[in-house]
């Protein structure tokens, strides 16, 4: 039977409060982590590998296979919580965070099944899910590639050389989400360098574009589902999100960016979570 | 195509012969792409798009770029080949090299044209003299540096077989005359001996190729054996006959158009010190920029030239 459009978000929200739930796990069990930007990006990696991408965790080299890249890969907590719930890694990596030889660090590893690239050296992975998406076409493969870039990593130029490649060959097999929290390492992202008019710069580069909030459930998943909304034109989804969405005290704040987890702060931040 | 076709075609230049082996692969091979940084005529594709134009990306003056595209491209199951000017696609997309393509272990193979003082005139700019030290540097990478277009032409198909990323170093808009012999067949990792000889090995690679065999010839005259090798393939280093020929002639000399840092004289350096520490001189790029002018020019004032290779054997002599 379908799943009703009321369940499917129920669902996905449950899903989502046990990736940031999970995040903190992982962070617990590495020391310390970003629970600031692995937050903010917590319920579009849901809605993704939860609902919107064609994935076989059972065979994570199927080439048919939807591809996502975080090229923000110090969002990794998010991104293994993710991988592990949807059953590409064991749920028992997550406590593993960090660990001596763990397959699990704090940025993704092409060796970990479900992982798409090596990324969280900024501005890599718009080019390379550029390639991918390049890739399919040439392969007469209808997959859609997928990459969620920070919204501080935007400082880095390689993303722009990507940006008018993508759109030069029309590639709208190409979803490009920035997860807009709007915080980098060391303070406000416009008052380290401005990005804005962000959008209107994406569109100036030939890009399709949307708005939405990165946390409205309902609005993630209609946004996906809609995909692509010009056929000769890549989209960039600018998700607004709050960086450490879910635990009061980390939200907003770059001083949640990267900071250090111990049992009492993995509780506290649970308390807050809720079950 | 029939060989004396490409070999015209490649004109004593191995970027030329690098581009009529990307059009032969093209045929060969299904899962051929080749990307391109505004270098369409540096490296002589245009035969290539013209026939697989569906199996070709242009990227434009994008060396970042060209290589995180070309590693996306290998993901999807694809055999990309970067066509760049060795001196930007190695200094300036050196990150996206290392992390996309090294460390997450992707056939990619970057054809680097104009290495060297190739682009002599351009200035330092332009000079690619240390793209041998960062490209060895890196785990997983195969680093190869063709002496002609027979070599360059058979090494490029040959990268076929390579499960791996791999770097080639490529000359510029300077003629490379044939030293290897066509009927002979590249294989990769396995250096070639040129002239024999137990008074003194000339290991070089590139260019300096030419070179040593003529100084070979010049030390012959007076008397003195000069063995020559061509040590095609930087890394993984032929460790076998290099150090035969330490042990044989018990001095070495080492020539490339590289700084004298970090290229073929410093794997050899490094191989010899732990194996088999034997006497050596390497001729080279000092440690500096080099000046502005014709690449012949500019190599001999730095003793990249024959006379700079004798004198380099005479010291050991």
């Amino acid at each position: 039977m379908a799943e009703s459009k009321e369940a499917l978000i129920a669902r996905l929200r449950r899903q989502a409060k046990q990736v940031r739930r999970d995040v903190w796990r992982a962070l617990r069990a590495g020391g310390s982590g970003h629970a600031g930007g692995s937050s903010s990006a917590a319920d579009i990696l849901t809605a993704l590998y939860f609902h919107r991408m064609r994935i076989r965790p059972q065979e994570p080299e199927w080439p048919e296979r939807d591809r996502f890249v975080l090229s923000k890969g110090h969002a990794n907590a998010a991104l293994g919580a993710v991988l592990a719930k949807a059953g590409f890694i064991d749920d028992e990596v997550l406590d593993r965070f960090y660990h001596f030889e763990s397959p699990f660090g704090m940025h993704p590893d092409i060796k970990v099944p479900g992982v798409e690239m090596c990324t969280g050296a900024l501005g890599h992975g718009l080019a390379i899910a550029t390639g991918m998406a390049l890739g399919a076409r040439m392969q007469g493969k209808d997959f859609h590639t997928f990459v969620m870039l920070g919204d501080g990593e935007l400082h880095e130029g390689s993303n722009w050389e990507a940006a008018m490649a993508a759109a030069h060959y029309r590639l709208a097999n190409l979803t490009a989400i920035v997860d807009h929290n709007k915080i980098a390492q060391s303070g406000r992202v416009t008052e380290l360098i401005d990005i804005d008019p962000l959008a209107d710069k994406w569109r100036a580069f030939g890009w399709e574009v949307r708005e939405i909030d990165g946390h409205d459930m309902p609005e993630v998943v209609d946004t996906l589902n809609a995909l692509p909304f010009n056929a000769q034109r890549p989209t960039a989804l600018i998700a607004h999100t709050v960086k450490g969405k879910g635990v009061s005290w980390a939200e907003d704040t770059y001083l949640w960016h990267s900071n250090n987890v111990n049992d009492e702060t993995y509780e506290r931040a649970l308390g807050e979570l809720g079950e | 195509m029939n060989a004396p076709d490409w070999r015209a075609r490649a004109a004593n230049q191995t970027r030329l012969a690098f581009g009529q082996a990307l059009l032969e692969l093209g045929a060969r091979d299904s899962k051929t792409v080749v990307v391109s940084a505004d270098t369409q005529d540096l490296l002589g594709i245009r035969p290539y798009i013209g026939k697989y134009r569906e199996r070709f990306v242009e990227v434009g003056i994008a060396e970042q770029n060209a290589i995180g595209i070309a590693a996306g491209l290998a993901t999807t199951g694809l055999h990309p080949f970067v066509c760049a000017y060795a001196p930007f696609i190695t200094a300036r997309s050196m990150e996206q090299v290392r992390n996309d393509v090294a460390y997450a272990h992707q056939r990619v193979v970057i054809g680097a044209a104009a290495s060297g003082i190739s682009l002599g005139v351009a200035g330092g700019t332009h000079h690619a003299l240390e793209d041998l030290a960062l490209m060895r540097s890196f785990p997983n990478m195969t680093v190869i540096v063709p002496a002609d277009v027979d070599e360059a032409y058979q090494a490029t198909l040959a990268t076929q077989d390579i499960d791996g990323p791999v770097y080639m170093r490529l000359g510029g808009r300077v003629e490379e005359p044939p030293v290897s012999d066509p009927a002979q067949p590249f294989e990769l990792g396995k250096a070639v001996t040129l002239r024999d000889g137990n008074d003194i090995a000339i290991i070089a690679c590139g260019a300096m190729v030419e070179l040593a065999i003529r100084a070979s010839d010049e030390l012959k005259k007076t008397g003195v054996a000069a063995r020559v090798i061509n040590l095609h393939t930087i890394k993984p280093l032929d460790r076998d006959t290099i150090l035969k020929a330490a042990a044989e002639t018990r001095r070495i000399v080492t020539a490339e158009e590289h700084h004298l840092t970090g290229g073929l004289g410093g794997t050899i350096a490094e191989l010899l010190a732990l194996e088999q520490p034997t006497r050596m001189r390497m001729v080279g790029m000092p440690d500096m920029f080099a000046c502005i002018g014709p690449t012949t020019k500019v190599r001999e004032k730095y003793g990249m030239s024959t006379q700079g290779i004798v004198a380099a054997c005479r010291e050991l002599l």
